[in-house]
């Protein structure tokens, strides 16, 4: 009874994960992943590790709303900003915990993306990245007119995760690495159930032709609005758990910078995938705040121009993202792994 | 009461007249031909029709109802739908999620609701224009005289009262125009009423009962295929004139 329930999760589990190379790959990362923290890499690595995990969920939902419905929106910090500050700012005056702090601000940012997104989608294009663009600014010369309560350029405190002090920082890390981890898995199941759901179908198609979607009677600004608040929705997951990993909320989490992060991971990882925005989110933080940090130390004033001419060169080198890359690969290996089986076959006949 | 109505319907870009002043209306269960030389207004009257683009004057009425000025996907709903000119594919779509996008309009959803799953429903259509096979395939690997079927299947999803084609057989080989040919009659046969707008005069007189013309954004004659092939005015319009 027992070893046939076990015989039938294990077939299941070879057909659904093991034959999927895009699958295969996600499950290996993950699993490499939850290991490293064994081998006890110290403080530093972690901290790498958790910011790459937070980017991947905020690049993720950036990737819904470009990748799907092709809405290049430019002002995505928007929603991760929305998302810090509310936690921040709850935390501050009614002393709420962070599991109720940071689903409030997601429900915010997810209502503040039907307001912000009506105006923003009537336009197309170039003119929508535009119009996006500003909307963060905005955010951010709001908060600095009401000083007292966000803190101005300084920002806010925001408590971190563990709220008990007895335990060690690298324990701290540990947990944070962990529900990072948590969430990055579950939101990336969540949006790929979005991508391949028949809503995801109708995302695909504004992206291909939205005068055609509509011909075929699909109200296109409703599902552009949807996939903007679903988008908004883990963008402001992941700039409320960046909050209280840095322990404060402050307007570097508005700034132009913070737009452009998940649009250059998305489009390095490969846009319109899964995997895309992840690989993208892990290659350039580790490659911005390990490699050329740890590693190959440069000095700050080179740093950024370094770091620049690589992302350049691995766009120019990989134009259709490099996850699209390695995916397309193993696809390719096991198209003839298949088809040497099917002669096998034959010639045992 | 006629199916459509259409009344005095004017469209200007600029100083040009593309659609002037044109009346006509469509009974249930005709087909209808719409002809004219290049740059006739022949696509803007489809547009103005479905809604893709809002004309300056006059009224549209479907079903004894006005339907000026109505977003496209609501005139969709409504029942009447669109082939484009030139096909216009979900490229990373399969082929049956592209006719499944019909499927999941909200007039379908009611349509189908307890008798038929979407999947099913867009297979089905796939059948009807012979693309089972291609099913999976994305579009973009289809070839145009297959983007052509795919098209059609997909504007039939929507079970429409009233089918547009526009140039539905522009750029297909003598045997895919035969081939489509039998499908608008079996369409006929169903059923279905439709206006087509065509160029290839042979293919189209074949099926259609009455024939309107257009040049130059005005209707200049209506009438059967044998009255219109005699008309002096239009054979002034596509020879130019006799002297």
């Amino acid at each position: 009874m027992v070893a046939s329930y076990f015989r039938r999760a294990y077939s299941s589990f070879v057909t659904h994960i093991l034959d999927v190379p895009a699958r295969l790959l996600a499950f290996l990362f993950s699993i490499l992943l939850l290991v490293i923290p064994l081998a006890n890499p110290g403080l530093y690595i972690m901290f790498v590790l958790v910011l790459a995990a937070i980017f991947a969920i905020f690049a993720a939902s950036w990737d819904i709303l470009a990748g799907r419905t092709g809405q290049l929106s430019l002002g995505h910090a928007l929603f991760f900003g929305i998302g810090g500050y509310t936690s921040a700012i709850l935390y501050k005056y009614y002393m709420l915990p962070l599991w109720v702090t940071i689903p409030i601000g997601m429900l915010i940012a997810f209502l503040v993306a039907f307001f912000v997104g009506f105006p923003c989608l009537r336009v197309k294009g170039p003119y929508l990245s535009l119009v996006t663009l500003a909307f963060p600014l905005i955010l951010i010369s709001i908060f600095f007119m009401f000083k007292d309560v966000t803190g101005g350029e300084m920002g806010i405190y925001a408590p971190s995760i563990l709220p008990i002090p007895p335990y060690t920082p690298y324990e701290l890390r540990l947990a944070e690495f962990y529900v990072s981890m948590l969430l990055l898995i579950v939101s990336s199941i969540i949006i790929y159930k979005i991508a391949s759901s028949k809503t995801g179908i109708l995302f695909v198609s504004i992206l291909d032709d939205e005068l055609a979607a509509k011909a075929s009677g699909i109200n296109t600004t409703k599902y552009k609005l949807l996939a903007f608040a679903i988008s908004a929705l883990f963008a402001s997951l992941a700039g409320g758990f960046y909050v209280h990993f840095l322990r404060t909320a402050g307007p570097s989490a508005l700034v132009l910078t913070m737009s452009f992060f998940p649009v250059i991971m998305t489009i390095l990882g490969g846009i319109g995938t899964i995997y895309g925005p992840l690989v993208g989110a892990y290659i350039l933080t580790i490659l911005d705040q390990y490699f050329l940090k740890t590693v190959v130390p440069i000095p700050d004033e080179l740093h950024a121009a370094i770091y620049t001419a690589i992302v350049i060169v691995l766009v120019i080198a990989w134009p259709r993202g490099v996850g699209r890359w390695c995916v397309d690969k193993l696809e390719d290996m096991q198209e003839v792994r298949e088809e040497e089986i099917e002669k096998k076959i034959k010639r045992k006949n | 009461m006629h199916l459509i109505e259409v009344e005095n319907l004017t469209k200007r870009f600029g100083g040009l007249t593309a659609v002037d002043n044109v009346s006509f209306h469509v009974d249930e269960g005709e087909i209808v031909g719409l002809i004219g030389p290049n740059g006739a207004g022949k696509t803007t009257l489809f547009s103005l029709i479905s809604g893709f683009l809002k004309p300056d004057s006059g009224t549209v009425k479907f079903k004894g109802e006005s339907i000026t000025g109505l977003e496209p996907h609501e005139i969709v709903n409504k029942g009447i739908s669109r082939t484009f000119q030139v096909v216009r594919p979900f490229h990373h779509l399969p082929a049956i999620a592209n006719v499944m996008v019909s499927c999941l309009s909200p007039r379908m959803k009611k349509k189908l609701e307890w008798l038929k799953s979407p999947e099913r429903k867009a297979l089905d259509m796939l059948e009807s224009v012979g693309l089972t096979e291609m099913a999976l395939e994305p579009a973009e690997n289809l070839s145009h005289g297959d983007l052509k079927r795919l098209e059609i299947a997909r504007a039939l999803a929507l079970e429409p009262d009233l089918l547009l084609l526009d140039e539905p057989f522009s750029g297909m080989n003598p045997i895919e125009t035969d081939y489509l040919t039998k499908s608008i009659v079996r369409m006929h046969l169903d059923g279905h009423t439709m206006i087509i707008v065509e160029h290839k005069l042979q293919a189209l007189m074949k099926l259609v009962r009455r024939v309107i013309v257009l040049h130059y954004g005005e209707k200049i004659a209506e009438g059967s295929p044998k009255e219109i092939a005699a008309n002096k005015k239009v054979i002034e319009v596509y020879m130019g004139r006799v002297t």
